[in-house]
């Protein structure tokens, strides 16, 4: 695989990302979100807990889970335990940005059919999918991390250094640097799938969105039963989601070959 | 003194989709600097053609080489030598005319300097210079069609395929294309034009190739405009006062290289008051045409004119193709009274 093919590729790509204001608000947008929510209902789930204090037995499952936070006041236990929540949806950062950059790219170029020249260049396919995935997995990961480092700095402002703490902990870190660069891949892998089978990047991101419900479904989990991922487990599901995701290119790349994507392409 | 190398010679070229053949059996030579035009019906192959030339899909039978380099197992030499322009333009809308040129020059490994000297040439050619800041999907259709096929000729190459360059185009940006296909010829590079503009591929092309499924029938335009579909030679229509006799169309059937003489009515466009004239079919026109007029005469005839028959490519088309289809009359069948 040559660089300057795929860094050529990366680059159009960027252009065109940057030149697309939909695609760049969606981009923008969730990430700032997802640093002020977690404030506010962190800030706010602290003010309940002193007038609506937890239940005893509650308590003592989210300690067994985090026996680090024991010395907790009820208010931090519970905006901390808020703040964990938000875990789950920084994994949904890297998961939707690279699907919506994908399916657009790759459905606009079959709306154009630009990629006819484009193949007939002396370009490998491996390349172009090559160039394709790493712009949309790169801003993806890019936002998503920017995001978690914002959102440290203000919790730092706002909640507090022990309450920071929480978010710098091991399984924030292997959850935002390790699991969510995988679920991008997984997630732009999934998007050049189902757009190589659709015409419409509203119907591959809705079925591309499919993957979010595992994502979705830790938080919910952690919300129902009290329990809390650690950074173990979110290591062996990074482990497990790239090899996901490298299985899946290697399925992209047979719905990208050349013969493929110009008689079967429509 | 050695041979050059043909630009692009097949073998028995075929490819199937499927259980139905696209294209079987295409033997062809084309020669460096050679305009060669594939004409034939939508679905015919012509697309298909191109892609197999230009490494794009690899033949299900048979062989081809561009500029010397099997499409097959040199497929990136060969898309290195050959340009493209496709059936739609394939344009980056939100791209400029720039920086889609600039992507392809790229793409093919050209330097900096090159690169920005090219990309400059070709946008003036194609009048784009001034609009090289500007998005590409505010271009209209005929300025998207000039620039994709700038970006085809971007690395310069060797054999380009030009499929409808000047469909959509108007008569002004069609000149201007039609000029650049022959400038592009006079440096050298060998084209092949897939066109459905048989007045365009009369004037643009050194040679024709019918299509249908495989190679009809590949001439040069005027040997096929000349010929009778049998490989005949063209055609002399003598106009007289009155109906050629039996003698005299024996003495003209009796000249050698004329054949398929016969009787028949002047052409409404004679432009004379004739109402009868013989024709024949003739081996060289500027050799035979004289002798049979002096034939005629010193039998008798009272000749008023001569005219070559010429026949239109597009009379050879439907002739090689087959068929021609039938139109019904646009303004009949339709009672005056109906509502």
């Amino acid at each position: 695989m040559r660089a300057a093919m795929v860094w050529t590729v990366v680059r159009r790509e960027s252009l065109e990302i940057l030149r697309n204001r939909l695609l760049v608000l969606s981009i923008v947008i969730p990430p700032i979100v997802l640093v002020i929510t977690p404030l506010v209902l962190g800030s706010l789930a602290s003010i309940a807990a002193a007038t609506e204090p937890l239940p005893d037995d509650f308590v003592k499952t989210i300690v067994g889970s985090r026996p680090d936070w024991a010395d907790f006041a009820v208010a931090e236990l519970v905006a901390a335990y808020s703040l964990q929540q938000f875990l789950s949806l920084f994994l949904i950062l890297p998961a939707y940005v690279p699907l919506s950059i994908a399916t657009f790219s790759i459905v606009g170029e079959k709306q154009t059919r630009s990629l006819e020249a484009v193949l007939a260049s002396p370009i490998r396919t491996g390349e172009l999918l090559g160039g394709k995935t790493l712009s949309a997995i790169v801003p993806g990961m890019l936002t998503s991390w920017l995001a978690y480092l914002l959102l440290v700095v203000l919790a730092g402002i706002v909640l507090g250094p022990r309450l920071a703490g929480v978010i710098l902990d091991p399984s924030w870190l292997a959850a935002v640097f390790l699991l969510g660069p995988a679920v991008g891949l997984v997630s732009c892998v999934a998007g050049i799938i189902v757009s190589s089978r659709v015409n419409d990047p509203r119907v591959a991101q809705q079925i591309g969105g499919l993957i979010i419900i595992p994502l979705a479904s830790i938080a919910v989990i952690q919300a129902v039963s009290g329990f809390l991922f650690g950074a173990q487990q979110y290591v062996v599901a990074a482990i497990i989601t790239t090899i996901v995701g490298i299985a899946g290119l290697r399925i992209a790349n047979r719905l990208f070959g050349r013969e493929t994507i110009l008689t079967r392409w429509r | 003194m050695s041979v050059p190398a043909p630009a692009v010679r097949t073998e028995g070229l075929g490819r199937r989709f499927g259980e139905l053949w696209a294209l079987r059996g295409v033997d062809l030579e084309l020669a460096s600097g050679e305009v060669f035009g594939l004409l034939g019906p939508n679905g015919a192959g012509k697309t298909t053609t191109v892609r197999l030339l230009t490494s794009l899909i690899a033949p299900t039978e048979g062989r081809a080489w561009v500029d010397g380099f099997e499409v097959t197992a040199d497929a990136d030499t060969v898309r290195a030598r050959v340009g493209i322009l496709t059936e739609t333009p394939g344009l980056y809308d939100r791209l400029t005319a720039t920086q889609n040129l600039d992507f392809f020059a790229r793409l093919h490994g050209l330097d900096p300097a090159t690169r920005a000297e090219r990309i400059e040439r070709f946008l003036r050619l194609f009048e784009l210079w001034d609009r090289r800041d500007d998005l590409a999907g505010t271009f209209s259709k005929g300025m998207k069609q000039k620039l994709a096929i700038a970006r085809a000729l971007i690395h310069e190459p060797s054999v380009v395929f030009l499929d409808e360059p000047t469909a959509a185009l108007d008569p002004e940006a069609a000149f201007v294309v039609r000029e650049a296909i022959a400038s592009l010829r006079g440096a050298g590079r060998t084209i092949v034009l897939c066109t459905h503009n048989l007045d365009e591929a009369e004037r643009l092309c050194d040679r024709i190739a019918f299509v249908r499924g495989g190679l009809l029938r590949v001439d040069s335009p005027a040997r096929l405009r000349g010929g009778d579909g049998n490989g005949g030679g063209p055609s002399l229509r003598v106009i007289l006062v009155e109906d050629p006799t039996p003698v005299q169309m024996a003495a003209v059937a009796a000249i050698p290289g004329v054949s398929h003489v016969a009787a028949g009515a002047a052409p409404v466009d004679a432009g004379v008051a004739a109402d009868a004239s013989l024709t024949c079919r003739l081996t060289d026109l500027r050799r035979d045409a004289p002798i049979v007029v002096r034939t005629m005469v010193e039998a008798g005839a009272q000749v008023i004119g001569v005219h070559e028959e010429s026949r239109t490519l597009e009379d050879v088309y439907f002739e090689v193709m087959g068929r021609r289809p039938q139109v019904e009359g646009v303004t009949g069948g339709v009672d005056a009274g109906q509502s």
